[in-house]
């Protein structure tokens, strides 16, 4: 189903965040903040270490319970839902500290996702994690026990197991990191061609380079708020972006 | 790229060989009153019930990193209810051994819903203490004679050849169920969800996996096949009592041998309680001695092999008995990928040995026909 230009453009709308807080023991992670993601868009997060984008993708994917506000796919409430089933309902994540089942292949790490997220039979999940290895660079290592692989491969297998679980809206932490120039490029070929393929995507991303080239917008958090959500050129020239992000004085 | 040259691997050789001796093992048992004595039946029903509640141990805490050490209490409501069914009420013996289980099962709910929230050591001693209290409850119930227990009289209506018979069935049955269920649990998409949650539970709950009901279920399982078990060792044993019957000891037995035998696979629990069963019969006599010795051996492993005796003995031979793993093979290349992952974690050993890298008989990946067990894509 892949998705036209034009109805991204429509502005159908997958995700929705509204007043989105989450505190912990009275630190405030995130604070009150609202965004909405389009069908079929890209939307880049930036911001420095710390400013909870990690803990607004753990409230989205549910891996963390909200302490106020709401969040909605597709018009659906997701508060009250646990992660797996919003695993189900077509949400798919990578970890910025891989989280491989360490004990089993890389193939079968994909499979798992290819069956309980994407909800379909062995067989049929087959040919799916076959292909998404191929994809992500990771054919060679199919057999390979994931707790083996180097720290790069690791990564790779972070986005091939969100991408087996055929997901609707892809949440991406830092994948890019540490990656050479080459890489970064095919990796930012290979986000071009997910999307392409009907799939939304937020992506948390420190190489801004990376982001640039695939972001269709961008959103700047900073100590959890909200500081500027527009497209990635004016955001970038955002005299409080540069000041909190950069830290280069306007 | 076409697919049509990939096959999904779940046999090897020695693992079909495994089978074969497996079911020939589980099909002998029975006839045994037939050509054994006495005694050795009595080793075989044992040691059944010891490989029974260690693989059920090892499924909860290899599996779903619930570590239990109340499992005395699935083993004490298995023989009670054995002998309330057919003691008190009457049922036939034989037919109430299965019973147990699912009377088991059904007291392993309310447990769970007390310590489900508990985490590591706390679930643990959780555990404990909802087997003592069990215990204590049991010795205050004049229905079940309290503290001085019961004997299985109705036993005596069977000739000893009818027992044996029984007795030698239900071990075949208990070992069935127990080992060769755990096998194919953990083969199908179950024991996938299953392993990735006990490698990583939140990850695993992100792609899809009900984590909670996972644990649920594995808990349920192990305490079925555990009051089983119960069940028929208290059969052949004529009497329980409540200090019996919810020994800590029990616990004991089934951490030693899932710990030297090897954590996490299904070779590891049966070759853990073959040790424990032998170590018993040749050195038991020393007591103490020979307690503290399996405690040092048990200390030894955990330190300096996790992955226990069946982890030293893969290493060696990559010969599998009960592999659960699906492994890809690309039949229009050699099968040198296959090598690649021999370098890797222990579980996934053991699929080296079509390459010959250990002398043995080399098997090129093409010739592998798809069968059953293979997938063709």
């Amino acid at each position: 189903m892949a998705v036209e230009p034009r109805d991204r453009a429509s502005g159908a709308v997958l995700l929705s965040a509204r007043g989105v807080s989450k505190s912990f023991a009275g630190l405030h992670v995130i604070k009150n903040v609202d965004f909405d993601v389009g069908v079929g868009e890209v939307l880049g997060v930036l911001g420095p270490n710390g400013a909870g984008k990690t803990t607004l993708f753990n409230l989205i994917s549910g891996d963390l319970g909200l302490s106020s506000g709401q969040i909605a796919l597709a018009g659906r409430p997701l508060s009250k839902l646990p992660a797996h089933r919003r695993a189900a309902l077509g949400i798919g994540r990578t970890y910025q500290i891989p989280r491989p089942y360490g004990a089993m292949t890389a193939f079968e790490n994909l499979l798992v996702s290819a069956m309980f997220s994407a909800g379909k039979s062995e067989r049929d999940s087959y040919r799916t994690c076959l292909a998404v290895l191929e994809d992500c660079g990771l054919s060679s290592r199919a057999n390979r026990p994931a707790g083996a692989l180097t720290l790069l491969d690791r990564k790779r297998l972070e986005l091939a197991r969100a991408l087996a679980g055929e997901p609707k809206l892809l949440l991406l932490d830092e994948i890019a990191g540490g990656l050479t120039d080459e890489e970064a490029a095919d990796l930012v070929s290979l986000i071009r061609k997910i999307q392409h393929s009907g799939v939304t995507i937020i992506w948390i991303e420190h190489v801004v380079h990376a982001l640039m080239a695939v972001a269709d917008r961008m959103m700047v958090l900073d100590f959890g708020s909200k500081i500027a959500d527009g497209k990635p050129g004016d955001v970038m020239a955002d005299p409080e972006v540069r000041r909190a992000y950069m830290g280069i004085e306007a | 790229m076409s697919y049509s040259n990939v096959i999904v691997r779940r046999q090897t050789t020695s693992s079909v060989i495994a089978l074969a001796v497996s079911v020939l093992i589980v099909t002998a048992i029975p006839t045994m009153p037939y050509w054994a004595s006495n005694g050795h039946i009595r080793w075989v029903i044992e040691l059944s019930c010891l490989i029974a509640i260690a693989q059920m141990w090892n499924l909860l805490a290899g599996y779903a990193g619930l570590v239990s050490v109340g499992q005395q209490a699935f083993i004490g409501v298995g023989g009670y209810v054995l002998f309330v069914f057919a003691n008190n009420m009457g049922f036939n013996p034989f037919w109430t051994v299965p019973l147990s289980a699912f009377a088991a099962a059904a007291v392993s709910i309310p447990a769970y819903i007390l310590l489900r929230r508990l985490e590591g050591p706390y679930f643990a001693i959780g555990t404990w203490v909802f087997a003592e209290a069990l215990r204590l409850l049991t010795a205050n119930i004049s229905y079940v004679n309290g503290g001085s227990g019961m004997s299985l009289r109705v036993m005596a209506q069977y000739t000893p050849g009818q027992r044996a018979l029984g007795l030698t069935m239900m071990s075949s049955l208990l070992l069935l169920l127990t080992v060769g269920g755990s096998y194919v649990l953990l083969r199908s998409r179950f024991g996938l969800a299953l392993t990735a949650n006990r490698d990583e539970p939140v990850a695993a709950a992100s792609q899809g996996v009900n984590v909670k009901r996972i644990r649920l279920m594995i808990w349920m399982l192990a305490a079925a096949g555990t009051g089983m078990a119960g069940a028929l060792y208290y059969m052949a044993q004529l009497r329980i009592t409540p200090d019996a019957g919810f020994d800590p000891y029990w616990s004991s037995i089934c951490i030693f041998s899932v710990m030297v035998g090897g954590v996490g696979r299904l070779e590891g629990p049966i070759i853990g309680a073959l040790l424990y069963f032998f170590a018993t019969r040749f050195f038991g006599q020393f007591g103490a001695t020979y307690l503290v010795a399996l405690g040092l051996l048990t200390l030894v492993m955990a330190l300096f092999s996790p992955g226990g005796i069946w982890s030293l003995l893969s290493r060696l031979v990559n010969w599998p008995w009960f592999p659960v793993t699906r492994v890809v093979v690309n039949q229009s290349q050699r099968a040198g990928e296959d090598q690649e992952c021999r370098s890797g974690a222990d579980r996934k050993r053991g699929f080296g040995d079509a390459n010959g890298v250990n002398g043995t008989k080399h098997v090129d990946a093409a010739s592998i026909k798809p069968g059953r067990e293979t997938y063709q894509l």
